[in-house]
């Protein structure tokens, strides 16, 4: 945090023409913090991608299409890089001969992706390789968005460069929305949620169903207040990137709670896995189907790590999918011949989805598939003792945090179901820009200031994003 | 003549849009997107592309179907890979 106030204000002072090369300075400067040896191998990897595409493209590709030998070139750059990801991820689970095991680069996941899209845009002729180096490695680097996303694709980014309006009275309170997620909800009931799940195999029937229930809930204020600090930071520098929730827990169909639930990465896979693997098996019918969302979903499981836990999340994800894409026809009809059952089909739907994407966050979370399926299995113990249980559970973990964050959780529900940022900024776009600027600033002062008093309040060790470890 | 042979294949591409989509009333225009259409996802997409290819003896390459923004932006594909047939 100190790190970004510092970077702000230098950025701030900076002519707009410099500022796409003070962004490359200030994200490498914060990558080298983490670890020197990543940032070469960063540096490496953004150096090949933009030669390698530089390679591809040839004058032709200017009027028409690339030539056959450009596009096998894009191909074979998209390979290494898929290469490179999977090298890093295996390398951190098993040893490799000779070096032992290499710890994840910070963001690896998220930038090997911006690349290969990058690339695979290039290839389908929907961008021109980037000309400019500079601009190019800042997009690749860039720091706000290197922790934890969301993935950004090249052409919403590249053209934003030089940034120029920095929209200040629109990042500060996005981000302090995010910490107030991360702090005030998140860190409140992972508490109860990293009791349970240690504990688990001692723990009753009631017990663990309260760990499994919240666990959604902590992920979510999780992942998405590190998006919010990361989309709040972007405005600050005048990069806008893409929002990567948009409120998932109204989702009325798994399908739905993907298109709403870490949008960027589903959306990457849809470009790149899904649609591709579809087009490409097309006239294959029913077996099409299956086999490109098993694909998707298995990739959604195994972008977060090469472990048993999130391969089943995967495969859990895509037997729902797979149930919802054969069945979606007869669902419409049942609803639109009986349209006076669709609202009730919806919230149902909601409640039933929530309750489908916790079985498979049980995978996600647990540290091994048996102690998630004896969870489960046991989740129906003890049904005559709840009360007991709970009560046993509430003296282990405290009150006092649990009902902070479910009345935070509460505030993010109907904060981003009314949106009030949306009419406060209607209100103050006709103010002068030094007034926004000056309300953005109390508006964020006021706001830090309560969030530090609860977590002055509340102290506890180090907890870092859930996110931040892909 | 090139308008009128727009206007077929929209009329073509709304009954496959209307039957695979499964949307009897649905109404085929330029600035239609699929968020705009229940039902209309990247699942059902590929459906809809499929029945077109079939309807109009056409194939499609990835790359095509990748950048498409609208539904105009399909009938405009439709309608340049079905030229040479005219």
């Amino acid at each position: 945090m100190l790190f970004a106030a510092l970077a702000l204000v230098f950025y701030r002072l900076c002519p707009a023409r410099y500022r796409a090369v003070v962004l490359l300075l200030l994200s490498y400067i914060f990558y080298c913090t983490w670890s020197l040896e990543a940032a070469v191998w960063l540096a490496g990897v953004t150096l090949l991608t933009f030669f390698g595409a530089r390679l591809a493209a040839n004058p032709e590709s200017l009027e028409g299409e690339p030539s056959k030998h450009g596009k096998w070139l894009f191909l074979i750059l998209a390979v290494l890089l898929a290469g490179y990801l999977f090298f890093f991820k295996l390398a951190a689970i098993a040893a490799v001969p000779g070096v032992g095991r290499i710890a994840l680069p910070l963001g690896l996941s998220y930038y090997t992706f911006k690349l290969i899209s990058y690339v695979l845009d290039c290839h389908w002729g929907k961008i021109e390789p980037e000309t400019r180096i500079v601009s190019f490695a800042s997009y690749v680097a860039f720091f706000p968005q290197l922790m934890g996303g969301p993935i950004q694709r090249a052409e919403s980014y590249l053209p934003q460069l030089p940034p120029v309006r920095l929209a200040v009275a629109e990042g500060l309170p996005r981000i302090v929305w995010g910490l107030f997620k991360k702090i005030a909800v998140a860190d409140q009931l992972g508490l109860t949620v990293n009791y349970v799940y240690a504990n688990m195999r001692s723990l009753h029937g009631a017990q663990l169903l309260a760990g499994f229930l919240l666990f959604p809930l902590q992920l979510y204020a999780d992942f998405s207040g590190l998006t919010d600090i990361a989309i709040g930071l972007g405005l600050l520098l005048g990069i806008r990137g893409p929002e990567n929730f948009n409120r998932p827990f109204t989702a009325s169909t798994i399908t739905e709670f993907w298109r709403r639930w870490h949008m960027t990465l589903t959306g990457w896979l849809g470009d790149y896995v899904f649609t591709p693997l579809r087009m490409a098996t097309r006239n294959a019918g029913t077996a099409s189907v299956v086999f490109s969302i098993t694909v998707n979903t298995v990739a959604i499981g195994l972008w977060h790590g090469f472990t048993w836990g999130y391969l089943v999340f995967g495969l859990v994800h895509s037997a729902y999918l797979v149930t919802e894409a054969l069945t979606w026809k007869v669902r419409a009809r049942f609803f639109r011949k009986n349209p006076n059952l669709d609202g009730w089909g919806s919230r149902l739907g909601a409640v039933m989805v929530f309750f489908l994407a916790m079985i498979a966050f049980v995978f996600f979370r647990a540290v091994h598939v048996s102690d998630a399926a004896w969870g489960l299995v046991h989740v129906w113990d003890g049904l005559g003792s709840v009360s007991t249980d709970l009560g046993v559970l509430i003296r282990a973990v405290s009150l006092r945090p649990l009902v902070i964050g479910l009345i935070g959780f509460a505030c993010i529900e109907i904060g981003e179901r009314f949106r009030p940022d949306i009419w406060m900024r209607k209100l103050y776009a006709t103010w002068p820009g030094w007034a926004q600027e000056m309300f953005g600033a109390t508006t964020m002062t006021l706001l830090v200031a309560a969030v530090y008093l609860l977590l002055l309040s509340n102290p506890g060790p180090d907890r870092p994003f859930i996110y931040e470890a892909f | 003549m090139k308008a009128d042979r727009r206007e077929e294949v929209i009329l073509k591409l709304t009954e496959i849009f209307r039957d695979v989509l499964d949307h009897p009333d649905l109404v085929l225009t330029d600035d239609l997107t699929a968020d705009q259409v229940d039902g209309w996802d990247s699942l059902s997409h590929i459906n809809l592309l499929v029945a077109i290819e079939r309807a109009f003896k056409i194939k499609f390459a990835t790359r095509e179907v990748t950048s498409l923004k609208n539904a105009g932006a399909l009938i405009d594909l439709v309608v340049a890979k079905t030229e040479g047939a005219h």
